[in-house]
């Protein structure tokens, strides 16, 4: 139940096209994430399979059944919006009752699922208050709340944590990801994030332009990048690239090597890949993340290597360093941008 | 606990705290400063002649020289036929036209702000303008314009119903007692219309697009989604539009001034307090004016609006609730 396919979903606001093309298979129970810069078309994606915008042109099917042109209530779906969007004059109960009393179900059920979703969400204490007296977080569990008692077999969330502070955020994630253990359904979930994304997913897609860019499991896309545009996305803090000579050596237009894989030693140790003197040095503790100059590298974007050592490790602001990367985890691009297979 | 209570109860106020509330209270008189000039004209222009109103109503004018009796000239406008009889006439009409300003005004003004703030709407600016023109028109206009469209020897209106073959429905409205109120009351309604609509799309808009898209998602669409979701959240302006229109309905004249005159013809039928002030107060044909017994019936316009006010202000207002969106 709940499975979702897309098949060359466009969508043009008059002349401004914001999705072109769109093919996506979603099986029943899976927990999707559409990740992607600002703008790039994942939220109008998510109120096209909503409903709340229908597409230029394009196929949407849910369950198998054609759903273009039916109305949102009918799609079999419940979506928790950014902004919560509570009713804001309905209690808590009522905010999540609402829904079931439309579709004319006894009072008795509504109350027996709306007491089993606040059991589930922590909110028992909270029915008779309304959403002014709630917190950040206590709004986004009420939300989240109306959409478990209609029993959707698909949940749509659009970007629902962004508005929680960095603590709410991580505990919220995680019972997110609780909830789809314990329901099953399918879950189509819009970040901009990548640490959810590569936490919550079964499988991400990025999304560039209203173009998919590349479809996969959050490790697959970390560990094998389609492109340049995904490499970059992926993975925190941005893996460093590289043109010029140093990647031509590897018969590339560009390379690619994460900060995690830069290994990091004193230039009196002996020489590195490549060598600089440290220009910042963020010391985290568990890790410490070190920008170093290397002018004789081409390095493109920054201008600066970025390396991640674990634990602390005390370089001063002009140490030079050599850096190198380990075996077999640097990424070779063409002239296109496109991935070269190893 | 008891004793860090007490603790902090003896200690003495911190010299700072001191400091900054001494001179603060001194430099208070800046604020009578900034409050001086609105007071003024506020001052001249609406508490001297209400103040001056409500004195004229305590005395009466004996052989040209004013004598003060109480509260006498309202004893006469209550029971005294010659007054009693226009004066509760003119009450019961003034209750009628109120009760047809907020039974249709307000809910055709909803109506048409629910259908305006429809998304898929076309010509929305079009409609939006049309229904809110005759609210900018002078009374005048629309005053003389509604007396020729409907008089019986040159008016459109009969034409035009024999146009559609319903020329026997017509009869000359605002000539007859019967109906000439309840014509003058739908006049009034189709020029105001507009400040209800206004108001309430105004309070449609505010609305978050997510709440509405929130209401598509579970079903609640249609009037349903107006009923349960945009009803509760504009009750406060339609509150707000009854009370303007209390107010307006209570103090009308002009209207009834313009089409009907200051007798508020036909013999009457159309009076209300506001013309029943005018012909009292600066006479009228062979009546003489009395500003004692003018300023008595204003008093009493002024006590019923104040009446009206304060029941919505303590008593509605107070337990509505306004919703942070
Ligand atoms: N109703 C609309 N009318 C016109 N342009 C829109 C509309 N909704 C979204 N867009 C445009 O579509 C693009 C993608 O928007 P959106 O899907 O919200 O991006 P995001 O990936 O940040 O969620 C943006 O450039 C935005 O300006
Ligand atoms: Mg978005």
């Amino acid at each position: 139940m709940g499975s979702l396919s897309l098949s060359a979903i466009s969508k043009s606001f008059g002349v401004v096209d914001v999705l072109k093309g769109v093919d996506l298979d979603v099986a029943a129970g899976e927990f999707v994430v559409f990740v992607g810069p600002s703008g790039c078309g994942k939220s109008t994606l998510l109120r096209v399979i909503a409903g709340l915008d229908e597409q230029t042109s394009g196929d949407l099917r849910i369950d198998g059944l054609l759903m273009n042109s039916v109305p949102p209530a009918k799609r079999g779906i419940a979506m928790v919006f950014q902004s919560y969007a509570l009713y804001p004059h309905l209690t808590v109960a009522r905010n999540m009752g609402l829904a079931l009393s439309q579709e004319g179900i006894a009072a008795a059920d509504i109350k027996r699922r709306v007491e089993t979703a606040s059991a589930l969400l922590r909110l028992d204490a909270l029915l008779d208050r309304r959403p002014a007296e709630l917190s950040g977080g206590q709004r986004q569990r009420v939300a989240i709340g109306r959409a478990i008692v209609r029993q959707p077999s698909l949940f749509l969330f659009d970007e629902p944590l962004s508005n929680l502070d960095a603590a709410l955020r991580a505990g919220t994630r995680i019972e997110i990801a609780k909830l789809h253990r314990q329901l099953g359904a399918t879950m189509v979930y819009v970040t901009h994030d990548q640490v959810e994304a590569m936490t919550l997913a079964d499988k991400i897609v990025v999304l560039r332009g209203g173009i998919v860019e590349q479809v996969g499991r959050p490790l697959e896309l970390y560990a094998r990048p389609a492109n340049l545009f995904v490499a970059g996305f992926i993975g925190s803090p941005t893996m460093n690239f590289i043109g010029g000579d140093s990647a031509a050596r590897l018969r590339a237009a560009t390379i690619g090597v994460r900060p995690e894989h830069l290994l990091v030693a004193p230039e009196s140790a002996g020489a590195g890949a490549w060598i600089g003197a440290v220009s910042h040095a963020e010391r985290l503790g568990a890790d410490t993340m070190l920008y170093v100059d290397v002018p004789e590298v081409d390095v493109l974007g920054a201008g600066m290597l970025t390396a991640r050592i674990l634990g602390d490790i005390d370089y001063a602001v002009g140490d030079r360093v050599g850096l190198t990367p380990q075996a077999g985890k640097v990424y070779r691009f063409d002239d296109d941008g496109n991935s070269i297979a190893a | 606990m008891d004793q860090i209570e007490k603790l902090a109860a003896d200690a003495p106020l911190l010299p700072a705290a001191r400091d900054v509330a001494g001179p603060a209270r001194a430099r208070r008189w800046h604020i009578a400063v900034f409050l001086a000039p609105a007071l003024l004209v506020y001052t001249a222009l609406m508490i001297v002649p209400l103040a001056d109103t409500l004195r004229l109503s305590l005395f009466r004018s004996i052989e040209h020289v004013p004598a003060f009796v109480g509260l006498d000239n309202f004893r006469v406008l209550f029971t005294d036929p010659r007054w009693s009889e226009h004066f509760w006439a003119a009450l019961r009409h003034n209750f009628y036209f109120f009760a047809f300003h907020i039974l249709l005004q307000n809910p055709v003004g909803i109506a048409l702000a629910a259908l305006l703030s429809l998304p898929r709407l076309r010509g929305q600016a079009f409609y939006r303008t049309a229904f809110f023109l005759p609210t900018m028109l002078s009374f005048v206009i629309v005053g003389f314009t509604w007396k020729l469209i409907l008089s019986p020897l040159w008016g459109v209106a009969p034409t035009l119903l024999g146009a559609v073959g319903l020329r026997g429905w017509f009869h000359p409205w605002l000539g007859q007692e019967a109906t000439a109120l309840t014509t003058l009351a739908l006049i009034s309604v189709w020029q105001y219309v507009g400040i209800p609509m206004m108001l309430i799309y105004a309070a449609m808009l505010a609305i978050p697009h997510e709440l509405i898209e929130a209401a598509e998602l579970d079903g609640i669409t249609g009037f349903a989604q107006f009923r349960k979701i945009k009803l509760p959240l504009i009750w406060p302006t339609i509150g707000i539009c009854s009370i303007l229109t209390f107010v307006g309905n209570f103090n009308a004249f002009d209207l009834i001034y313009t089409v009907s005159g200051a007798n508020a013809g036909p013999n009457f039928a159309t009076d209300i307090l506001g013309t029943f002030l005018f012909r009292t107060f600066f006479g009228n044909q062979l009546q003489l004016g009395d500003p004692n017994m003018g300023a008595t019936i204003a008093t009493m316009m002024f006590l019923i609006i104040l009446a009206g006010v304060s029941a919505y202000l303590f008593g509605i207002q107070a337990r509505m609730r306004r919703y942070a969106l």
